[in-house]
Order: C-alpha cells, then sequence, then structure tokens
C-alpha cells in the first residue's frame, strides 16, 4: 500500500472514530424549531433613519457598502500616491489587475477604444467596488446584532459572514446604474430612433413578411433588454447569497437544525472547501463579470452594426 | 373545536413540507442544464487548448465567463425556488 493511501485511510478512521464518539456521546437531538437559518441576513435598523415612507435605516448591508466602498478608495488612492519606477509587491499585484481592467474587462473586445477611455474609470471602480465588498463578505466581522456573547460583561454581537452583495437591492442598484448608463450613452451615439433602430439584428431588409417580422424581432429585442436586468442582478446577488447559505449550513446550521452532531465530521470539511472556493474563485469571477458584461453592454450600445 | 385546529396545523405542516419537498426537487432540476453546460464548456476548453495551445491565454478569459454565464442559472433555480418557499 502506498503511503498516500496509507494517509488517506488514517484520515477516514479517524473521521469515523469521530463520528461513532459524537453520535455515542450527544446522539439525536429533536429538530432545533427555534434556530431561524434566514435570520443570518436579517436586516436590523441600527440607525433609524426615515425620510417620509423612504426607510433610510442604517443596518449590516450599509455597513458593508461603507466599508467597501472606503476600503476601495482608500487603498487605490495610497496605492496610486506611492507609486515608484522600483514596485514593490503590493503595487505589482496593483499593476496587474489595472492591467486586467484595462486589456480584459475593458478591452478591445468588449468595447471600442473611444468608449473604453470614456467609460473605464467607472467600470474600474465598479470592479474593484464589487470585488472588495464580496471579499469582505467571507471575513467574519462582529455584525450579527440579533446574536451576541459577553467578554468582561459587554454584549458582542456574533461574528458572521455577510456581504452587501448578498442583498438584491445593492445588486440591482448597481444594475440599475449600468442599464441606464449604456442606454443613455447609446442614444447620445447614434439618437433615440437611431439607438432603438440598432437593436434589430442586420440583414432583416430582404426576410419574408418584413411588416411582421420586425414588430417581432423588436419586442424580442425589448424583452431581452428588460431580462439585462434581472441577469445582471440576480446572478451576483445569487452566487454570493448561495455560497454564504452553502458555508452557513455546512459549518454547523445543518447540525443545529436537525441536532445531529456527529453529522459535523462530514460537513467541515464540505464548509472549508466550499469557503476556499468561493473566496478563490466566485468572488473575484463574479467581480469579473459584472464589470465585463458592463463594458460588454456599453459597447453593444455605441457600436455600429448590431 | 379542538380537532378543527388540529387538522388547520396538519394542513400548514403539510403544505410546508410539500413546499420544502419542491424546493428541493425545483433547486435540483434546476442543477441539471447548468451542470451539462458547465461540463460542455470545460471540455471544449481542453480541446481548444490541446489544438493551439498558442491561444490558451485568451481561451482562459473566455472560459471564465462562460463558465460564470453558465453557473449562475443554477442559482436562478434556486433563487426562485426560494421566493416560491418563503413567500408563496
Amino acid at each position: 500500500m502506498s503511503r498516500r493511501a496509507k494517509i488517506g485511510l488514517g484520515v477516514l478512521g479517524g473521521m469515523l472514530a469521530v463520528v461513532v464518539v459524537l453520535g455515542v456521546v450527544f446522539g439525536k437531538e429533536p429538530m432545533n424549531n427555534s434556530y431561524q437559518p434566514q435570520n443570518e441576513f436579517k436586516l436590523d435598523a441600527w440607525v433609524s433613519l426615515h425620510v417620509g415612507s423612504l426607510d433610510l435605516s442604517i443596518n449590516k448591508a450599509v455597513l458593508y457598502l461603507f466599508l467597501a466602498a472606503g476600503l476601495t478608495v482608500a487603498t487605490m488612492i495610497y496605492i496610486a500616491n506611492r507609486m515608484s519606477a522600483r514596485p514593490n509587491r503590493v503595487q505589482t499585484a496593483v499593476e496587474a489587475i489595472y492591467g486586467l481592467m484595462k486589456d480584459n474587462i475593458a478591452g478591445p473586445n468588449n468595447i471600442d477604444r473611444a468608449t473604453s477611455t470614456r467609460w473605464f474609470p467607472f467600470i474600474g471602480a465598479l470592479f474593484l467596488f464589487i470585488w472588495y465588498s464580496n471579499i469582505l463578505g467571507y471575513i467574519p466581522l462582529p455584525v450579527n446584532s440579533g446574536e451576541t456573547f459577553r467578554v468582561f460583561g459587554v454584549n458582542v454581537p456574533a461574528f458572521q459572514i455577510f456581504a452587501a452583495t448578498a442583498n438584491i437591492s445593492v445588486t440591482l442598484m448597481l444594475t440599475l446604474l449600468v442599464w441606464f448608463a449604456y442606454h443613455i450613452e447609446g442614444i447620445r451615439a447614434k439618437g433615440f430612433v437611431g439607438y432603438l433602430k440598432s437593436w434589430l439584428p442586420p440583414g432583416l431588409d430582404n426576410v419574408p413578411l418584413r411588416v411582421l417580422m420586425i414588430p417581432f424581432i423588436f419586442s424580442i429585442e425589448v424583452i431581452s433588454q428588460f431580462v439585462r436586468i434581472i441577469s445582471l442582478s440576480v446572478r451576483l446577488f445569487a452566487n454570493i447569497l448561495a455560497g454564504h447559505l452553502l458555508i452557513l449550513f455546512m459549518g454547523g446550521g445543518l447540525v443545529v437544525l436537525l441536532g445531529l452532531a456527529a453529522l459535523g465530521v462530514f460537513t467541515l470539511p464540505l464548509a472549508i472547501a466550499f469557503f476556499l472556493f468561493e473566496l478563490v474563485l466566485i468572488c473575484t469571477l463574479q467581480a469579473f463579470i459584472f464589470a465585463t458584461l458592463t463594458a460588454i453592454y456599453l459597447g453593444g450600445a455605441v457600436a455600429e452594426s448590431h | 373545536m379542538h380537532s378543527l385546529i388540529a387538522a388547520a396545523s396538519a394542513t400548514a405542516e403539510t403544505a410546508k413540507s410539500i413546499k420544502a419537498i419542491a424546493l428541493g426537487v425545483g433547486a435540483g432540476l434546476g442543477t441539471i442544464g447548468p451542470g451539462v453546460g458547465v461540463g460542455y464548456i470545460f471540455g471544449k476548453v481542453i480541446e481548444a487548448v490541446t489544438r493551439q495551445p498558442e491561444m490558451r491565454d485568451e481561451i482562459t478569459s473566455i472560459q471564465w465567463l462562460g463558465f460564470a454565464l453558465t453557473e449562475a442559472i443554477v442559482f436562478y433555480a434556486f433563487i426562485f425556488g426560494l421566493i416560491a418557499f418563503f413567500l408563496g
């Protein structure tokens, strides 16, 4: 038997032993009905602010938004101010990210050069902001005001992971910003009627039943423009939410809900694997996708042919 | 009267269980298509890179775009399942 197989068998045997011990000691407790997993995403108003019927209360998501925005601005300005001809490691990394944004996200494949120059600050800021708020979402912070624990007589909110982008309002607002931006850019480039005409695919002049086909295709294009709002916002929101839910359930939620301590032996390694997967791949990828699609939409709105 | 309340709570429990099953089945079915799609994307990427290794960088960036666009469809199913579960 090879060494690797021995180690694997040893780990498996150890896990099984822990399962047996936990199963014997704790057994099966009844289903836990008081634990509400959705409360992890509940937004308690910390500072109540109401303007008319608008609810502008400061809550967890607002804190995360401010944190992400502040960190993005602060780190980027700090690094930009101490740029030198002989870059250190941090500057090299930031320059690599800048290169990714410049050549890939707002690159010539997605968007033409003039529009790219005009909109690059927006696209880059969008990428960095979403990236920062996604990464912040995987750092445990004491923000769970529903659950507290006591340290030296002070009630400290429980640590939890939460992301501003795991909230549909945030991603929907970013999406609407992008949506209006690219429509306005398209109308500015081609005029209102010209922009609407550019939604139609080329080569419709010699299809049969033109009078019927053009309104039909145009209405499909209108629907697809509105579907972009849903797809762009829900993609980011649902990815981050589902990642957090997976980590929550695997990292203890299932065990608490079912009252089955032995199950944790299998779910905890899965939770760590999901955590790494989300942190390494998904949070960067979703920011990349959002910014890339913004660039593609902007480029498509000003491009000459459809 | 008591039996009436018991019957009402029993139907509420049953409705909740059926909703939970529906969420599970719906989310599970929703993973089939994107599962096939993600596999197809990576399979095609392997094929493309073995044919033209010099195009690797370009293919990699398109690969992640395709992966993320396809993978998101799982979550559409999941989120609409959750909406039906909690709000329906």
